[in-house]
Formats: C-alpha cells, sequence, structure tokens
C-alpha cells in the first residue's frame, strides 16, 4: 500500500501549504491490544472460505481504515486545495479519504477499467457519467458528512469519504504513523476508523516552532460503539 | 313403467356420472404429473447446487496445489518484494504459470489463472487477457480473502462470459513462513459443464445473467423474462434454499412449452443477476382431450383393460332396460290389445280395468267409460221414445217397447244399420256357420245387462222365427255385441227397412206390420201368439182394441215425429211380449 500512502502524503501537503507558523504533529496511533476479527466474505461461491493449512490468515487490516482530525474551536471551517482519491483497479488506493469541507475531491482512475462512481448518501455528489482509465472526477463538499463512494456495476468497489469542518487532516500509513501540519494552538484529535468516529479525543497542543510528537491511544474496535 | 323411468334415470345419472369422472379423471393425474414435474425440478435443482459445490472443491484443491508449487511460490515471492511490475518480470511469472496449467492436462485444466503478489498486484495473467498486469486486484473479496490466507470459489462475469474461480494464497513454507500472494483459477461455464451436470438427471440447464443465456445443456432460444421475474421475486439471503422454496414457471421456447425452475448464483455475479434453470419439456397431451389422444393400442389390449367387466356392465345394463320395458311395457299392451279383440269380437262386454297396469288401465277404463256412455245415450233415446208414444197398455197388452230412430231420408245400397261400422276384424256371424240360430237370435250377452241394452231374448221367449224370405239368400248379420237394438229380423235388401237391423225382421214376414188392418190383424196374431208362448193372459185382448191402440200411437207417432208410416214389431222383454213402433220416414 505504499503508493496510495504516497500519493495521499502529497496531496494533504498540498493542502497546508501556505499556511504560515505551521508545525508538524507527527503521531502514532496506539491499537487496543485486542483487535477486530475478519468479517464475514461479503459474498462467496458454493463454498464458505476455509483457511491455508500452511500459515495463520493475516491480520484484519486496520490502520488503512483510519484518518485524523485536529480540531480547533478559532480554526477555519473550510480550507481551498484539492484531495486526490486514487480509484486503483478493484479498490480505492485508501478505502478511508479525509477531505476539509471546501476541498476538492480528485477522483483519479488510474486503473484500466471505467468505472461509474456515485456516493450513496448523495447520487449527485459524484458528477454523473464514467470515470476512464486515467481519467478524473472531481467535486466538493459542502457539509461534514461520510460518504460511501461505490459503483453500481462493482459493489465490492467501496471508498468512504469523511469531510470534516478543519483544515488538519491526515491519513494513517500501514505503521499507524500521521503527520499533520498546523498552526500553534490546541487542538482536540479525533479519529475516523472504518465508517464511524470512534469515541474519545486527544489533546494536541502545537507550539511556535519545533516538532509536536503524541501517541494518542485507540480505543476498542470490538465492537464498534455508535456515537 | 315406473321402474323403466327409473333405469332410465339411473342410466343417464350413471352416463353423466361417468362422463363426469372421464373428464375429472386426467385433473388429478395432470396434478400429479405437474407435482411430479416439480420434485423432479427440485431434485434436479438440488443436485446441481451439489454438484456445483462438489465442482467448487475439487477447484479449491486444484487452486490449492496450483498455488503450492515452488516455482509459482518463488515467482511470487520475488514480484512482492520489487517496488513495481515491469513487462519482463510478467511474462517470466506468466511462462511460469502456463507451465503449470500445462502439467494440469488431464485433470480439469483452467481457462485463466492470476498470479497476484502480496500488494494485490496482478503480477501476469495467463490464457485471459494475459498482455494486462500491474493493476490492483485487491478489493475483490475472492482475491482479499486469499491474500488474508484464506481458499475459497466464487463466480465472476468477465465480457458476457460466467467463471467459476477458486483463489488460493501462495505461502513460503520455507522459514520464516510467510505470504507470497495469491492465485486464482478460473472455470468457464460453459455448454459442456452444464451437460455434464445434468447427464444423469433427465432434465435440461441452463445458466444466465440476467436476460442472457451464458451457457446451457440445450441450445434453445428461450424466453427469459419469466424466469428474472423469479429472480427478482426469490427472497431471503439463503441462495441454497432457492432450489426447495420456489416456484416452477412456465416459460417456451418457440412451440415449445417447458417447465423451469431457477436458482440465484452465488457469489459477486450474484449482483448482475446471475442464475441457472433446471427445466422439463411439458408433454403435450394434458387434459381429457390430451389423454385421449395418447391412448394406444396396448392401452385396450385384453391384459390390461377390464373388456368382461365392460361387456358385462353393458349387458347388464340392457338386459334390465330390456326386461323392464317387457313387463312394464310389451306385455300389458299385449294383454290389452288381446282384451281389446276379445271386445271387438264380443267375447266380452268391457275391458277389465283392475287388470292393467298403469296407463294402460287408464285406457281401459277410457273405452268402459266409452261404452257407458253409450249405453246411457241409447237408454235415455228409448226413453225420450216412451215419452213421445206413451206407456205400453197394461194387462192386456203388455208392454210396447217403440224405438224411435231417426231415419235417413235416402238409404243408398239399401238396408244399413244405423250405428257406426264395427272394427274391420269384427265380423258378424252368418247363419249359414251357425244354422242353429235364427236370424232373430240376440248375440250372447253377459248375465248383466247394461242400461240401455237390449234384454237379452232367450228361445223360449221368441215367438216362432219366421222363415227366411227364400229370395233373401243372403245371411243375417247378428247385430254388435254393444248395439242397443231390437232383436234384427232377416229382410231382404230392398224391403228392409233402415231399423230392420236392428229389429231383426222385415215386415212382408208378418211380425212387423205398417199401417193398415190387416196388418194390424198380423201383428195383433203375432202379439196374442207371443203372449201365450210367454204364458200370459190374452183374456179381453180383441183385435179391435189392439188396433185402437196401433192406430192411436201410430198418429202420435207421425205427428211428433214427422213420419209417413209406422212399423210395430213384436218382441219379448223381460219375459213378456212387447210392442215396438219405429217410425219409417220413406217408403
Amino acid at each position: 500500500m505504499f503508493l496510495p500512502l504516497r500519493v495521499c502524503v502529497v496531496v494533504f501537503g498540498s493542502l497546508v501549504a501556505g499556511q504560515a507558523a505551521a508545525s508538524p504533529v507527527i503521531g502514532k496511533l496506539d491499537l487496543p491490544k485486542e483487535l477486530p476479527q475478519r468479517e464475514p466474505a461479503a459474498t462467496h461461491g458454493f463454498l464458505e472460505r476455509v483457511e491455508n493449512p500452511l500459515a495463520l490468515p493475516r491480520p484484519v487490516p486496520v490502520f488503512p481504515h483510519m484518518v485524523v482530525v485536529l480540531e480547533s474551536e478559532g480554526a477555519k471551517a473550510t480550507a481551498p486545495g484539492q484531495v486526490i482519491w486514487e480509484l486503483v483497479g478493484e479498490s480505492f488506493a485508501r478505502p478511508v479519504m479525509i477531505a476539509p469541507i471546501g476541498a476538492e475531491v480528485v477522483i483519479k482512475n488510474v486503473s484500466k477499467t471505467s468505472r461509474t462512481l456515485f456516493a450513496v448518501e448523495d447520487p449527485k455528489l459524484v458528477p454523473s457519467g464514467p470515470i476512464n482509465p486515467t481519467g478524473p472526477k472531481s467535486f466538493r463538499v459542502a457539509d461534514a458528512k461520510v460518504y460511501t463512494i461505490t459503483d453500481k456495476d462493482a459493489k465490492h468497489l467501496k471508498g468512504t469519504l469523511v469531510t470534516v469542518a478543519s483544515p488538519y487532516v491526515a491519513i494513517v500509513d500501514d505503521n499507524g504513523k500521521f503527520e499533520i501540519d498546523a498552526p500553534e494552538g490546541t487542538y482536540k484529535l479525533r479519529i475516523f476508523y472504518r465508517s464511524e468516529w470512534l469515541e474519545g479525543t486527544t489533546d494536541v497542543v502545537v507550539g511556535a516552532k519545533g516538532k509536536t510528537e503524541v501517541s494518542p491511544k485507540v480505543p476498542s474496535l470490538l465492537p464498534l460503539k455508535k456515537k | 313403467m315406473f321402474f323403466s323411468k327409473i333405469w332410465f334415470f339411473l342410466i343417464a345419472l350413471a352416463a353423466a356420472l361417468a362422463l363426469t369422472v372421464a373428464l375429472v379423471m386426467p385433473r388429478p393425474a395432470e396434478r400429479a404429473h405437474i407435482d411430479n414435474e416439480k420434485q423432479r425440478l427440485v431434485v434436479a435443482c438440488t443436485v446441481v447446487d451439489i454438484l456445483l459445490g462438489d465442482d467448487a472443491r475439487n477447484r479449491v484443491e486444484l487452486a490449492s496445489a496450483f498455488a503450492s508449487k515452488p516455482e509459482i511460490v518463488s515467482a511470487l515471492s520475488t514480484a512482492s518484494a520489487a517496488a513495481s511490475i515491469d513487462e519482463s518480470r510478467m511474462k517470466q511469472v506468466r511462462a511460469v504459470g502456463e507451465a503449470v496449467m500445462e502439467e494440469m492436462k488431464g485433470k480439469r485444466k483452467p481457462d485463466f489463472a492470476m498470479l497476484i503478489d502480496t500488494h494485490g498486484r496482478v503480477v501476469a495473467r495467463v490464457a485471459l487477457d494475459q498482455n494486462d498486469f500491474g493493476d490492483i486486484a485487491a478489493g475483490r473479496p475472492l482475491i482479499d480473502d486469499a491474500l488474508a490466507g484464506y481458499l475459497r470459489d466464487d463466480l465472476w462475469a468477465h465480457n458476457g462470459t460466467l467463471y467459476l474461480v477458486t483463489a488460493a494464497p501462495v505461502v513460503k513454507r520455507d522459514a520464516p513462513v510467510s505470504y507470497a500472494g495469491a492465485i486464482v483459477l478460473g472455470h468457464q461455464v460453459t455448454n459442456t459443464l452444464a451437460q455434464r451436470l445434468v447427464k444423469s438427471l433427465d432434465v435440461d440447464l441452463g445458466f444466465y445473467l440476467g436476460k442472457d443465456e451464458v451457457a446451457g445443456s440445450k441450445t434453445l432460444a428461450v424466453e427469459a423474462t419469466p424466469m428474472v421475474e423469479a429472480v427478482k421475486a426469490i427472497s431471503g439471503g439463503d441462495l441454497s434454499q432457492d432450489c426447495l422454496a420456489n416456484k416452477t414457471i412456465p416459460i417456451t421456447s418457440g412451440k415449445e412449452s417447458y417447465t423451469a425452475l431457477v436458482a440465484r448464483l452465488p457469489g459477486e455475479v450474484s449482483n448482475r443477476s446471475a442464475y441457472y434453470t433446471v427445466f422439463i419439456k411439458r408433454p403435450d397431451a394434458l387434459g381429457f382431450a390430451g389423454t385421449l389422444k395418447v391412448v394406444n393400442q396396448s392401452d385396450l389390449a385384453p391384459g390390461k383393460f377390464p373388456w368382461p367387466l365392460v361387456a358385462g356392465g353393458f349387458l347388464l345394463m340392457l338386459g334390465i332396460g330390456i326386461a323392464l320395458m317387457f313387463i312394464e311395457s310389451d306385455r300389458p299392451l299385449r294383454k290389452l290389445t288381446a282384451e281389446a279383440v276379445k271386445l271387438a269380437k264380443g267375447e266380452t262386454e268391457r275391458l277389465s280395468e283392475d287388470a292393467h297396469p298403469g296407463k294402460f288401465g287408464s285406457i281401459a277404463r277410457s273405452v268402459n267409460i266409452a261404452i257407458d256412455k253409450l249405453g246411457r245415450e241409447a237408454k235415455s233415446a228409448k226413453k225420450d221414445m216412451d215419452q213421445l208414444l206413451g206407456p205400453a197398455p197394461e194387462g192386456s197388452l203388455g208392454t210396447i217397447d217403440l224405438l224411435a230412430t231417426a231415419l235417413p231420408a235416402v238409404r243408398p245400397g239399401g238396408s244399413a244399420p244405423s250405428m257406426s261400422q264395427p272394427p274391420s276384424e269384427f265380423k258378424f256371424l252368418s247363419s249359414s256357420t251357425q244354422p242353429g240360430v235364427t236370424p232373430a237370435t240376440p248375440p250372447p250377452r253377459t248375465p248383466q245387462a247394461r242400461p240401455g241394452t237390449p234384454p237379452p231374448m232367450t228361445p223360449t221367449a221368441r215367438p216362432p222365427a219366421p222363415p227366411p224370405t227364400p229370395a233373401l239368400g243372403t245371411p243375417t248379420p247378428p247385430p254388435p255385441a254393444f248395439a242397443a237394438t231390437p232383436t234384427p229380423t232377416p229382410a231382404s235388401a230392398s224391403d228392409l227397412g233402415l231399423d230392420d237391423d236392428i229389429l231383426g225382421g222385415s215386415v212382408p214376414d208378418g211380425s212387423a206390420a205398417v199401417a193398415g188392418d190387416d196388418s194390424f190383424k198380423q201383428v195383433f196374431d203375432q202379439f196374442v201368439a207371443m203372449k201365450k208362448s210367454c204364458g200370459e193372459p190374452t183374456t179381453g185382448l180383441t183385435l179391435a182394441k189392439f188396433s185402437e191402440k196401433l192406430v192411436k200411437n201410430r198418429e202420435d207417432l207421425m205427428t211428433k215425429t214427422g213420419c209417413k208410416d209406422v212399423r210395430f214389431t213384436v218382441y219379448v222383454k223381460d219375459g213378456k211380449a212387447a210392442l215396438k213402433a219405429t217410425p219409417v220416414k220413406e217408403d
């Protein structure tokens, strides 16, 4: 997953570019000991899946499904800029993407298959028409909301777009690390996992200079609690 | 006729029941046939499902074997470590894959293979889109599960073709054990597969993607809309229950009709309305007419069809019908006919009413009523004449019985009976055949004289019968048994009056007299002789008084009837001598 991660980091770098006196906030999520089990297969053939006899199944990937945001009362609600979300084949490069309100979300199809995407929560959010290979499709989101983007012809192709009223957002890499450039101030860090905001926040104080390192603890992911 | 009618009713009822049974009988058979059809389809559908499951198991084992090949493990381990996939690597990995697939000859060779590294990138494809590589296949549930370490199967649709796909993780078994990627094998759903699945089921099978047929055991242009609607109507997520829960549907292909049962296909293609259909051809013959069409000669063979029972039933019904007809119709009719003949012959005076059942008794009663009516009319006519002529003189003269019969103005052909002609088979006995019977002898009568019928004239009470006129020569027929007329006397055809047949005599023979003193003398003599023969006293009976009375009666009668003359006849009535006056209108 290093290729999508690289793309997203570049995107978020562009998001915060131009903001004065921004200091990096570097964090690493501290997962709970008990991780969620793999969900039953969305579809299967005539047989249920069975474990291979040679090795234990891989653990469920958690970090690709996480995004974080720093929220502050005095921060701008909207931010210009662009978020690029790559469609890499049978899935999005990131299953969960985050974008500030007002930012341009660009879905870029880097696969060889044409897709016709739509948002389940708002069918008019994504411009109609297919997204051809290498072709982009962009839109802006005005509300803080969670959208499920999918293709009616490939229901397994599913991505979650989270829009927030804060410009200080970041994705999490495969190791649970993230980095956000934020100006001096006091913030609350929130974590989004799969389709829900996790309970609890982490206070983050960003100084005028230097790095700010945080290690927010991720609450139990099993089971997910409604906000 | 009561039992005959009951019998006809029963026959009609039996016929109606037989027709009803004939029309109804095919329906339970049809229902049973439909149930059998559905059962066959359910069994076939379930068997197909089981066979597809077994096939999936075999394919998973095949994929596991494919993934465990050392060259595959080695190739994908190397590719997973690479930052990118280039064409040379793709070709190298593809060559490995082709070599492994080649080894699978004799087993069930896949129609395509995909080799995927741990990042979900397609390193190489074999046989299908084999020049495409580097795209991310992760995201598809099958591949995600395989990359996570699971073996499973799925169904994919690609360019209108249905594939049974299986995936297996590629595991590097050398320490440390790690995942090197995954492989996917695909088997196309073909007509051959469909034929193989229903080889022993005697049904047909088709695989469909929506309205498009993908493959089938039989090449048929089936109307797919009913099947698609049936698939849409299926509720519930447990696809394994489709065969048991679904209803059969009728489908057509050209002019042929089929009964079909649909079941959804699982996996990724379920989003594209993928299903399979088992169907059997509906038989042409259903219902009464259809059943008759398929009856063949063997069905009517003596060994299979109960001909003795049918023939016995037929003969029994026919025999009972004929017997009832004979008992209730033919025999009573014959009996009535015989009695009517007797009546006509005079052997009986009336029909016996109680001896004939039902309507025949009614006929007898009606005939008897007619006979009685005729008798009453005759008696009434006699009474009228008595009133007209006055009572007969008491004592010396005895009873004068006068019959006033209207005489026709003209009697063509001479004398004729004043009554209607007897039946054709009724024949008067001639005097020649009965020499002992004089023309004046009345026909034999029953002891009970009917009203209006002249009393019997016994031979002892009869006056000496006058000899028949030599010129007459013809036998005088006796009067009919039912004729309420006096004893006829023989007469020649030219001399007889209209009532001669009734009186049984003629004027010239002296037993009857027409106006004139001489005639009165003859009548008087006959009357005296008759009284003597009856044992009656004749004291005080003189010709003068007798003639005076006759003259008076003749005048009264001529005045009242307008006749030109009156003829007097002597006869015996109730054992006494009596005199009868008959008006004569013409000479």
